[in-house]
């Protein structure tokens, strides 16, 4: 049977689980393996365990729920242990490591930022800011919406106006949000949303940080920014976001 | 619906908690340890999130061009209210996994994930309805 790990946290937490469930269908109840004054927060791991919706919310419920009472490294979804000793072993083994991370990320949790553009808003921006793509628009408008050719020059422009005015926009979010967050974190690239950045903020600072983002909002109404937090300090569970990048993917090799 | 029910009170005006949005939080993130494994989510750091794309193509310039042809510049940018519509669809753009049955299952059922917080999303922005399916049937249309 095999051990499925949700976090690490101390053995000194102040609300180790003790009626909590986790992944599975039925959901199988979370336990706590301790060692060195560490706790590793597991359940078994059910059989055939893929991210489902369900399983997915449920990892990510346990974390927030230990995570609300204080700090809690989160695992990445879906990490097995052969067994308990294993986990154990791990812990005992870097223990030093994991104790280092804990005292630092203490009393911090994670905000994600995600913004994107309103369409018709950042058309706006981009039609009175550029001439040119508004007398395109128009003479395309007097004959009729244009040729084909027509169309797919004043698409070519207008495109690249909104990917100029993205990267302008993704960098605003970083500078109006950084100075209020301990760490940074620049998620993966994705072309979903023009900003996907993670902060980690002090929680008895977070007022502060959102009212920063409320700043945003009101500063550049042609953005839709997403808050997601506090959340457990996923992206900063190692020191410096670079070096995590970059170990997640030897990590991801060897397997 | 909200991930983080006890604590997502701070999130303010279009913040919402859907799982849609800490998805790849939860699936890329956090902790790897080199002792343990994984469970099948081979492909899954590969996965992009085709929301709200603007690629350099010519199906995007003709529906960018139309979008100004019909932007009134007179009237105000309008806000639709709550979340952002979410169009789109998961792709998957890769496949390094050894078995690639357990790859492609593996990303459906992310996808599915990925759809039913899409539809929670959708839920609250029925206010501004624009599908996938309108917007390739107008650009049909217009190539006709």
């Amino acid at each position: 049977m095999s051990t499925y790990v949700y976090g690490i946290t101390t053995s000194s937490h102040p609300a180790l689980p003790k009626d909590i469930s986790g992944v599975g269908d039925p959901p199988l109840p979370v336990r706590v393996l301790t060692t060195d004054g560490l706790a590793a927060l597991v359940s078994d791991a059910p059989e055939n365990l893929r991210p489902k919706r369900r399983d997915l919310l449920a990892h990510q419920s346990v974390l927030a729920e230990v995570g609300s009472d204080g700090c809690v490294l989160p695992m990445r979804f879906g990490s097995l242990a052969p067994d308990d000793e294993t986990v154990t072993s791990v812990l005992a083994e870097r223990a030093e490591h994991y104790q280092e991370r804990l005292r630092t990320l203490d009393g911090k949790v994670e905000y994600n930022i995600k913004a994107t553009h309103d369409e018709e808003a950042v058309l706006h921006r981009v039609m009175s800011q550029n001439a040119d793509i508004r007398a395109m628009t128009e003479a395309n408008r007097q004959a009729g919406g244009g040729s084909y050719e027509q169309k797919l020059r004043l698409g070519e422009m207008v495109v690249a106006a909104v990917k100029a005015q993205e990267a302008e926009d993704a960098d605003a979010v970083l500078s109006a949000l950084e100075g209020e967050a301990e760490a940074v974190s620049t998620g993966p690239e994705s072309s979903g949303w023009l900003a996907n950045v993670s902060f980690l903020v002090p929680r008895d600072a977070a007022g502060t940080f959102l009212s920063a983002v409320e700043e945003l909002r009101e500063s550049l109404p042609h953005l839709q920014v997403r808050v997601n937090g506090p959340l457990p300090p996923y992206s900063f569970v190692e020191p410096g976001p670079d070096r995590h990048t970059g170990e997640a993917r030897a990590d991801f090799a060897q397997e | 619906m909200t991930v983080v029910p006890a604590q997502n009170t701070g999130g303010g005006g279009g913040g919402s908690s859907g799982l849609y949005d800490v998805l790849e939080l939860i699936l890329d993130r956090g902790l790897v340890i080199d002792a343990f494994i994984r469970v099948s989510l081979v492909g899954i750091e590969i996965l992009k999130i085709d929301v709200r794309v603007v690629v350099a193509s010519v199906d995007t310039y003709l529906r960018f061009a139309e979008a100004c042809n019909r932007l009134d510049l007179e009237a105000g940018p309008r806000k639709p209210p709550g979340l952002t519509e979410v169009v789109g669809e998961i792709t998957e753009s890769g496949a390094r996994g050894k078995s690639k049955g357990a790859l492609s299952g593996a990303a459906e059922t992310v996808s599915d994930a990925f759809r039913q917080a899409r539809d929670e999303g959708k839920e609250k922005s029925e206010s501004r309805p624009r599908t996938r399916k309108a917007t390739s049937a107008r650009r049909k249309e217009e190539q006709e």
